[in-house]
C-alpha cells in the first residue's frame, strides 16, 4: 500500500524510513491525488463560476461532478445537499453561526459530548455565550463511551441541537451514531455529526444515519488540505442563511436588497478551492476503489494487535474503552512526558502525536495534562507497530 | 541511540528534571507566578519571596516534560540568593544558549554547565518552548510587577 504514497519512498532527515503513526492529525497524499491536482493546474486551470470559455467550463463541470462523487459517497439524496467547505471547522462554524445561532433564546441549551474536538466545541460554546444559553457537555461512562442516558435527560430537557463526533480523535471512540440521531430525533433535536475521523475509515451514510448535518475535512481523507464538506438536509440548508457574501452566490444585486441562488451555491461565497474540491474527488475514488470494507478491516487488525502489543507493556497506560474503537489509540509511557516521549520517537523515524489533541475537556475528564497519540492509516502495518513498541521500550530505559 | 537525543536529554536534563529540591510551595510568597503552556498544557507554578530586591527562596511545583522540568529547576538554581538585578545577565545568557539564531557558540556564552546542558535545545527548535517556558513567565511577571 505505502507504493502509492510517494512520502515513503522518502528517508527523514536523519535517514531513517518513515513511520507515520499521525493519520488522525492529517493523512499522507497518494501519488493519484497529487497528479489530480498538478494535472488540474498545469493542463486545465481556471476558476469556476460562469465563465463560457475552455477552460473555466471544463473546471466547473469538474467541480459539480466531485459534488456528485460526494453525494453518493455519503449516499446523500441530492448534490444540493453538499456544500463545500475549507474544512470541518469552517463547516461546523457555518452551522453554529447561521443555523443555531439565529434559533437560539436566552436560557436555551445546546448539547455537546465530552469527547469533541475544540471545533466542535468552541464554536458552539461561544454562540451560547453571546446568546446567554446554556452549553451541556454529555458525559461518558467509565471506559470513555457516551453516557447515553445522561444524553438523553438533556435531550428530554428540550435542547435545541446536538453536536456529536462519530470517532474521538482521542479516545478512539466510535459512537453509535445511527441510534443516538434517533434518540435526538424523538425529542425534535437536530443532529450535527463531525465525521472528520470516520471519513477515511468506514462507510459514511447519512440517509441511515439520519443525521442533519454531517461535515468532514478532505486532508484526513487523503485529500488536500483547505478543503471540506459540510453535508445538510435540503430543507435545513435552504432555510440556513449564508454565513458569509460575496461573488458566486447571489441571484441578483441591486442597492437596496439581493436574492441569493439556491443552495447548495448560496453557502459557497467567493472563489472556491477549486483545486482542492478535484482533489478531493480522486481522494474519495482513490478510498472507494481500495474499498472502505477492506480499509476498516485493515485498520481494525492493525488497532487491535497494537493495543494488545502495548497492553502487554506494564509500564504502557491505554485510555478508552477497547471496543468499538476507530484507530486512533491514546497512552501514556510511565514516568514518561509524551513530548520528549514524541522528540525521542521521532529520533527513529516515527511520528506520533503528543499533547491534549484540541481535546482539554476530555483531557480534564482523563484527568491528565497530555496523552501520546498513535493513529493509523491504509499504508499502515504491523512492522510499523513492532518499531513503536521497540521504541518505546528504548524511551522507557533512555528516561530511566 | 543517536548522539543528538543523548546531547539534548544525557548532559543533565534527566538528572535535573528528577532533581525535587526546590519543588514544593510556599505559603509567605511575595510573587506567584504560573508558568503555561497552552500548545502542550505544560504547567508550573513558581512561588518566591523577593526581599530588597533578593531572591530568598523559591519553590515551584506542576506538571510538564522532562525538558521543561529540568529548566525550571535550573532557573530555581541560578536564581536563588541573587538579586534581580544580577539575575537579568544569567536570563540573557540562558535565552542566548537556546536560541538556535545566536551568533554566540554556547560556550562563548556562560560556562556554567547546567545552563549549557541546555544548548542542545538548539537542534530541537520545537522544543525551545519547553526549555523556556518558566525563564518567559518569570521575566513577564518580575517585569509588569
Ligand atoms: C474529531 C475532529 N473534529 C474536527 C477536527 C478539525 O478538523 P480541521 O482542522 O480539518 O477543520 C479534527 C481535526 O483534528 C478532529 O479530529
Amino acid at each position: 500500500m505505502t507504493n502509492h504514497f510517494p512520502i515513503f519512498s522518502k528517508h527523514t532527515p536523519l535517514g531513517q524510513p518513515l513511520i507515520y503513526l499521525d493519520s488522525a492529525a492529517s493523512t499522507q497524499k497518494p501519488q493519484v491525488v497529487i497528479d489530480t491536482i498538478t494535472d488540474f493546474y498545469t493542463n486545465e486551470y481556471a476558476s469556476t463560476g460562469r465563465g463560457s470559455y475552455w477552460p473555466a467550463n471544463a473546471a466547473s463541470a469538474k467541480y459539480e461532478q466531485v459534488r456528485h462523487q460526494v453525494a453518493s459517497f455519503l449516499n446523500a439524496k441530492s448534490d444540493r445537499e453538499i456544500v463545500f467547505t475549507s474544512g470541518t471547522t469552517d463547516a461546523i462554524n457555518k452551522v453554529a453561526r447561521s443555523f443555531v445561532y439565529p434559533t437560539l433564546s436566552p436560557g436555551d441549551c445546546v448539547v455537546t459530548t465530552t469527547m469533541e474536538h475544540h471545533s466542535n466545541y468552541l464554536p458552539w460554546q461561544q454562540i451560547c455565550k453571546e446568546k446567554k444559553c446554556e452549553l451541556v457537555v454529555a458525559p461518558l461512562n467509565q471506559n470513555g463511551i457516551l453516557n447515553t442516558l445522561a444524553l438523553e435527560a438533556q435531550l428530554a430537557k428540550g435542547a435545541k441541537f446536538l453536536a456529536l463526533t462519530a470517532v474521538s480523535n482521542v479516545l478512539g471512540t466510535q459512537n453509535d451514531v445511527t441510534a443516538i440521531v434517533s434518540l435526538a430525533h424523538q425529542y425534535d433535536v437536530p443532529v450535527l455529526v463531525d465525521a472528520a475521523q470516520a471519513v477515511a475509515h468506514y462507510t459514511i451514510d447519512v440517509q441511515a444515519w439520519d443525521c442533519d448535518f454531517l461535515v468532514f475535512s478532505g486532508h484526513k481523507c487523503y485529500g488536500s488540505t483547505g478543503v471540506g464538506v459540510l453535508y445538510g438536509k435540503t430543507d435545513y440548508l435552504a432555510e440556513m442563511q449564508p454565513a458569509n457574501y460575496g461573488g458566486g452566490m447571489v441571484q441578483k444585486v441591486n442597492t437596496i436588497d439581493s436574492s441569493f441562488r439556491p443552495i447548495p451555491h448560496k453557502h459557497e461565497a467567493g472563489t472556491p478551492n477549486v483545486a482542492g474540491v478535484i482533489g478531493l474527488g480522486a481522494a474519495l475514488e482513490f478510498l472507494q476503489k481500495k474499498g472502505l470494507e477492506n480499509v476498516y478491516e485493515h485498520e481494525q487488525a492493525l488497532t487491535v494487535y497494537a493495543l494488545n502489543q502495548l497492553a502487554a507493556m506494564d509500564s504502557v497506560t491505554i485510555y478508552g474503552s477497547v471496543e468499538q474503537r476507530g484507530p486512533v489509540i491514546s497512552f501514556n509511557l510511565d514516568g514518561v512526558h509524551p513530548h520528549d516521549l514524541s522528540t525521542f520517537l521521532n529520533e527513529q523515524g516515527i511520528c506520533i502525536r503528543a499533547g491534549h489533541h484540541c481535546a482539554q475537556p476530555l483531557m480534564q475528564w482523563l484527568d491528565v495534562a497530555a496523552t501520546a497519540r498513535v493513529s493509523f492509516g491504509m499504508y499502515n502495518t504491523k512492522v510499523d507497530i513492532d518499531q513503536l513498541v521497540a521504541g518505546l521500550k528504548s524511551a522507557y530505559q533512555f528516561f530511566r | 541511540m543517536n548522539e543528538r537525543i543523548k546531547a539534548l536529554y544525557k548532559t543533565h536534563i534527566i538528572e535535573k528534571a528528577k532533581d525535587e529540591t526546590h519543588t514544593g510551595q510556599l505559603t509567605d510568597a511575595t510573587h506567584v507566578i504560573e508558568a503555561y503552556n497552552p500548545l502542550c498544557g505544560d504547567q508550573f507554578t513558581l512561588y518566591l519571596k523577593v526581599e530588597d530586591d533578593v531572591v530568598k527562596e523559591l519553590k515551584f511545583n506542576g506538571y510538564g516534560c522532562s525538558i521543561s522540568k529540568a529548566s525550571t529547576a535550573v532557573l530555581a538554581e541560578s536564581i536563588l540568593g541573587k538579586s534581580l538585578t544580577d539575575f537579568g545577565k544569567v536570563w540573557s545568557d540562558f535565552m542566548e544558549i537556546v536560541n538556535e539564531n545566536a551568533k554566540a557558540s554556547p560556550e562563548q556564552i556562560s560556562n556554567n554547565e547546567y545552563l549549557l546542558a541546555f544548548a542542545a535545545a538548539r537542534e530541537f527548535p520545537e522544543r525551545k518552548t519547553c526549555a523556556t517556558l518558566s525563564w518567559e513567565a518569570l521575566a513577564k511577571a518580575l517585569i509588569t510587577h
